[in-house]
């Protein structure tokens, strides 16, 4: 740490409750996707997913600094430059998202909503047997994604020697003063527990 | 307990269309042996048979109603379950592989573990109408 650099605020608290409850939920939906006895549980976690993925495409608009999808989408490219760069002698370093996280952001959020959306359709016995493969298949990709995020951010936090998982917990980096966010938003972060609350309560009732 | 003779004779003349009921119980009961012999009466015992297994979802009954030419009701979020028998219900047993799927994930959560093949042949010769 030099003497400009602090633990600074980076992530505010609807992104990081936004993230274990997306985490969580998709973990319990899959947990419970063949079990008719936890069938509502099954709804209510996948509620819950999509939930978060909704009030995130708002956030991603008027978030914080670092949660505003203006900040981290980037091409293609971006992403593979970064990742190339994690292999040289001077890796690549951002204070917010990676251009690599950033797409994996993307892609849980779309799958999250997608595969929310064809389970159910499945549930109302809309479509069939159509949206029932669809549901399974986009959630088995979308379990595929999770592993590869989880790789990344293992790789990302030996890269960086950054503990990631921690500064999803706590908000927190070691950066400079200006880089940091000014507040963590916990009206934001309460006004989305309500809501996926109630969404989940209200889909699996 | 009468062995299902019948069923064997049907299968033995059913033309080559994939996936009639016959056709999927005749693959369970090879899947057992030449053999076999197909029993609907084990099927409707196996069907009605509580195993204790979980507490809300104890038999196939359960949900599927005691006669599998009804329609039947899901005991956790109350949706009707559209009868099993493929006399009520042509869909039935008419795809190999989502037969395969839903034995797997019922029987696993209602009898504690996979069904055998015999135990599915027979399973479809009870709710097909063999008894």
């Amino acid at each position: 740490m030099t003497a400009t650099e602090r633990n600074i605020l980076v992530w505010d608290l609807p992104v990081r409750l936004g993230h274990w409850l997306m985490a969580g939920g998709f973990a319990l939906a899959w947990l419970t996707g063949d079990s008719e006895e936890w069938r509502l549980v099954h709804v209510a976690a996948g509620g819950t997913v999509v939930g978060v993925a909704l009030f995130r495409l708002l956030w991603g608009l008027v978030g914080t600094r670092y949660a505003r999808f203006a900040d981290f989408v980037r091409g293609p490219h971006a992403a593979i430059a970064y990742l190339k760069s994690l292999l040289g002698p001077r890796p690549a370093h951002c204070v917010g998202h990676n251009p690599a996280g950033a797409w994996a952001i993307v892609l849980l959020l779309a799958l999250g909503l997608l595969t929310g959306a064809a389970g159910w359709l499945t549930y109302q016995e809309i479509g069939g047997e159509l949206f029932e493969e669809l549901h399974e298949g986009l959630a088995s990709t979308m379990l595929a994604v999770v592993v590869v995020h989880l790789v990344g951010v293992a790789v990302g936090s030996l890269v960086h020697r950054e503990n990631l998982p921690r500064t999803m917990i706590t908000g927190r980096k070691i950066g400079a003063t200006r880089d940091a966010i000014i507040g963590a938003r916990p009206l934001a972060a309460m006004v989305l527990l309500g809501w996926v609350g109630a969404l989940a309560w209200l889909l699996s009732r | 307990m009468k062995p299902l003779i019948p069923f064997v004779l049907v299968a033995a003349s059913a033309t080559a269309v994939a996936g009639t009921p016959v056709q999927i119980l005749d693959a369970y009961a090879n899947a057992v042996g030449a053999a076999y012999q197909v029993s609907a009466q084990r099927g409707a015992e196996f069907y009605a048979r509580k195993f204790g297994v979980s507490a809300k979802m104890d038999s196939c009954a359960t949900c599927h109603t005691g006669k599998p030419t009804q329609a039947g009701e899901h005991v956790i979020t109350g949706k009707p379950i559209k009868p099993l028998a493929p006399a009520a219900n042509a869909d039935r047993f008419s795809d190999p592989a989502k037969v395969e799927k839903w034995f797997k994930r019922n029987c696993t959560e209602v009898v504690g573990r996979e069904c055998s093949a015999g135990e599915k042949a027979d399973f479809i010769a009870f709710v097909s109408g063999g008894l």
